[in-house]
């Protein structure tokens, strides 16, 4: 059962995709795309005349691709959480080279903002799987989801989660890495065709990836975990209508001073 | 023993042989032989299980003092000489210091040369990587402007340097390993200085003031131990207990900082990268630094779960922080990497002085696979500086097109420094794991958690950063160029690359975690990606876009260069804690 939820993982995180570009046109009170409307972009790239820069540049969204995928699946069968956090940086690090493979500015410049991304939110995470150990013991998955009261004896960490959420599906304020057409889509300028549905794909993946860290303060109640989510989602949205992007450095001092201050006077505060 | 001497003797008699013959080819088939005879012996060495101990004769005990006064004596020489106040004033307080000492030294004692276990491991890095160092130098000293004299003194040198390094690690004795730690002061000065200009000149002085001062705190340690305990022993201080120890071990473990250019002593290191790169591998990154954590190793069984020991690994890992934070303002490749070093050799240290177990095998895994990743990197700096006459990253933009074999083996280096499924990053993530379970017994350790977290994100960006420069390649209409690299370099570059790759593999393995070894996985993907370019002619190629723009340009690298108030700060505050490590000592 577990694999076929692996397998279907890009699915799922189509879906997500969707949904959150239609409740996102609900909010603004238009029209706005259908639910399948990722799927049906996926058809029409796959029709595209691929053009490539160079092998290497190409390849590389792949591989980002399939070790993020490998790391959902991680995610899936109730791994270690510091393993999945690496293996995410890992398919991060992948990505950001293949940005700086090219010789094109605006693919530098993606890669710059997204590498000072992994540096913001990379820390809160660990920070994060640190918290979780604290309450449960343990770093697996699969532990964590059998113990319980993540959420009211991490309400601040929780929220240090809630502020890195828009960094990784790019939304405002946090926006910086693609900055709609500001440095033309970043990494992904260079790719098209059937290689840019693969970095695509990848943001479903990455959908999956953030909101499954905030599904874990559900813990035991798998309930409680989807409410979480589901008003994290509605926040996330709300907060991206509602705010103007910051400068890349000002995210980084946002995060540093914020959320990674609440993280360590939550944990202070479990330990003493 | 046989096996013992020669890691001892070997290096000194091949160095000798360099300088009575000093031809290329015999130099390779020299350092070749001995990389080959030194690496077999420390391997055997580990994997038998006893311990040897030795004691030294009167006879040897006056040739050491002799020597220490003779090196003394000539520091004091280089300080007038060259009108150092500082090497001076540290030369003639460590010459009283040291008469002092040694006229109310206890004649015996328990063996002064100890090999344990900790010492076979030294053993291992020391001559494993040092061996292809030396190798590398061969080739490294042809193209540099000195005479042939002067090349073979170089290679004897450093070969040199490794029978020093052996012995160091197992002195048992304090004034023993006070000399040998003046011998690898007496080195670094000596090789910093090589190239005699200026600038080199003024760098060896700041390494030798630096480094004395930690010679001192060394006397002033023994000196407190003969007071207290009437003995210069390592093992016998170890396991006296009452007010005194601490404090020994406190002065101890802050001349393992002054050797590990711990802020606000990592100047000097930074000073040694105007050195021919071979030295700057061994010395500065590879060997010679890392008695900084093999010290707080040795002293850990004392260290741990007191004040002292969370206190300096609280240290440890704000230098980690702070060292990672400092390089992103540098713009010299080596300057970078030699930033690095001290940031890893902090977290080292922190890792060691927590003390449990656990940790201290998780240090030891960091100095191995730090060894390994930092001299394949400062060798790859050599080339390029060599081949391409490059130093500063900014030059290296686009140098992937004129260097694909170099650029892959430093990218290799820094994947090996931060990804699965590499040693340093088993080392951290396991650190990690570890430190957590300790949180709720010492909650001061969280600090050491959080260091770690940030400064290795911080590594992160300072290494892809630097790939951001020599990656980007333009369209491949027109096939790279052909790097030529000479075997004398890809050799031993090579060597590290596949040692590392081994010792990795080796390293999961042990876990005897099934988890674990799926993590190995993604590495699959990378090693398949270049047989995977097959150029794939079946789709178009197309150039980048550039708005419109005729004229090339390129983003800029990301710098954060803190301001200079900022900057003294962190020194003032390193350096307060430097101090502070003795008040603690004598506290506790």
């Amino acid at each position: 059962m577990t694999w076929i939820w692996i397998l279907l993982a890009p699915l799922l995180g189509g879906l997500i995709y969707g949904g959150e570009r239609v409740l996102r046109a609900r909010m603004q009170r238009r029209q706005g795309p259908p639910l399948l409307q990722p799927f049906y972009d996926m058809f029409k790239l796959l029709d595209k005349r691929t053009l490539i820069i160079h092998a290497p540049h190409a390849l590389l969204a792949v591989a980002h691709f399939l070790v993020l995928w490998f790391t959902i699946a991680a995610i899936f069968l109730g791994w270690n959480l510091l393993t999945i956090i690496f293996l995410h940086l890992f398919a991060q690090i992948l990505l950001i080279l293949a940005g700086y493979s090219v010789l094109s500015v605006y693919s530098h410049l993606g890669s710059n903002r997204e590498l000072l991304m992994v540096v913001a939110y990379e820390p809160i995470l660990i920070v994060v799987a640190v918290g979780f150990y604290l309450i449960s013991g343990s770093f697996e998955i699969s532990t964590i989801l059998q113990g319980g009261g993540y959420w009211h004896q991490l309400p601040l960490l929780f929220v240090a989660l809630l502020i890195i959420v828009p960094i990784k599906v790019k939304k405002s304020p946090f926006d910086v890495g693609e900055a709609h057409q500001e440095i033309v889509g970043g990494i992904e300028i260079e790719y098209s065709g059937v290689f840019y549905e693969f970095l695509y794909m990848s943001r479903f993946l990455e959908y999956i990836f953030i909101y499954s860290f905030v599904f874990l303060f559900g813990g035991e109640s798998y309930w409680l975990g989807a409410v979480l989510v589901a008003g994290t989602f509605l926040v996330v949205n709300l907060v991206d209508n509602a705010t103007a992007r910051v400068h890349t450095a000002d995210m980084l001092k946002i995060v540093y001073g914020v959320a990674m201050s609440l993280a360590i006077i939550n944990l202070v505060g479990v330990l003493l | 023993m046989g096996i013992m001497l020669t890691l001892f003797l070997l290096p000194i008699i091949a160095s000798v042989f360099t300088l009575l013959l000093p031809f290329e080819r015999v130099h390779y088939f020299i350092s070749a032989s001995v990389l080959v005879i030194l690496s077999a012996s420390a391997f055997l060495l580990y994997s038998s299980p006893e311990i040897v101990t030795f004691q030294l004769s009167h006879i040897m005990n006056l040739l050491v003092v002799v020597a220490d006064i003779i090196l003394l004596l000539y520091f004091l020489y280089q300080g007038i000489k060259f009108k150092s106040g500082n090497v001076i004033l540290l030369s003639v307080v460590q010459l009283l210091l040291y008469g002092y000492v040694e006229s109310i030294a206890p004649i015996a004692g328990s063996a002064e040369i100890v090999v344990d276990n900790l010492s076979k491991f030294m053993f291992l890095i020391i001559n494993g990587v040092g061996g292809i160092i030396v190798l590398y130098a061969v080739r490294y000293m042809r193209d540099e402007a000195v005479s042939a004299t002067k090349k073979s003194l170089f290679i004897a040198g450093l070969l040199l340097f490794i029978s020093i390094m052996n012995l160091i690690v197992c002195a048992n004795s304090i004034l023993l390993f006070f000399l040998l730690f003046e011998m690898t002061t007496l080195a670094s000065y000596l090789l910093i200085s090589f190239r005699n200009d200026p600038l080199s000149r003024a760098n060896g002085l700041k390494a030798l003031w630096m480094n004395q001062i930690g010679g001192v705190v060394i006397l002033v340690a023994a000196l407190v131990a003969i007071e207290g305990f009437g003995t210069v022993m390592f093992d016998t201080l170890l396991k006296s207990s009452g007010g005194m120890v601490l404090f020994t071990v406190a002065l101890l473990a802050m001349s393992a900082l002054v050797k590990g250019a711990s802020l606000p002593f990592e100047g000097w290191l930074l000073g040694a990268m105007v050195a021919p790169t071979p030295v700057s591998a061994m010395l500065h990154s590879a060997t010679m630094v890392k008695i900084a954590p093999y010290l707080i190793l040795k002293l850990a069984p004392v260290l741990g779960a007191t004040l002292l020991g969370n206190f300096f690994s609280v240290m440890g890992a704000l230098v980690f922080v702070a060292a990672s934070y400092l390089a992103l303002s540098r713009f010299v490749f080596k300057e970078i990497l030699g930033y690095s070093t001290v940031a890893l050799l902090g977290l080292m240290m922190a890792l060691a002085a927590i003390g449990t177990k656990e940790s201290m095998t998780l240090a030891m895994v960091l100095m191995v696979f730090h060894a390994l990743s930092k001299a394949l990197l400062f060798l790859s700096a050599g080339v390029l500086e060599k081949q391409y006459h490059v130093k500063s990253i900014e030059e290296m933009k686009g140098l992937v097109h004129r260097a694909p074999k170099t650029v892959g083996f430093i990218l290799f280096g820094f994947v090996s420094l931060t990804l699965p499924p590499f040693g340093l990053f088993m080392g951290k993530l396991l650190a990690i794991t570890s430190i957590s379970s300790l949180l709720r017994e010492r909650p001061i350790l969280l600090i050491v958690v959080l260091s770690l977290v940030i400064g290795s994100a911080l590594l992160v960006l300072l290494y892809f950063k630097v790939a951001s420069a020599i990656l980007s390649s333009p369209c491949d209409i027109h096939p790279s160029e052909k790097e030529y690299l000479p075997y004398g370099f890809s050799i031993p570059l090579w060597l590290l690359t596949l040692y590392s790759i081994a010792v990795s593999l080796g390293f999961i393995l042990l876990q005897k975690n099934l988890f674990i070894a799926w993590l190995a996985l993604p590495l699959l993907v990378v090693i398949l990606l270049p047989s995977m370019v097959t150029r794939m002619e079946q789709y178009d190629r197309i150039q980048p876009y550039h708005c419109g723009e005729k004229e090339l340009f390129d983003a800029a690298l990301v710098y954060y260069e803190p301001s200079i108030r900022v900057r003294q700060m962190i020194y003032w505050s390193f350096g307060m804690l430097f101090v502070a490590v003795a008040f603690i000592g004598v506290l506790s």
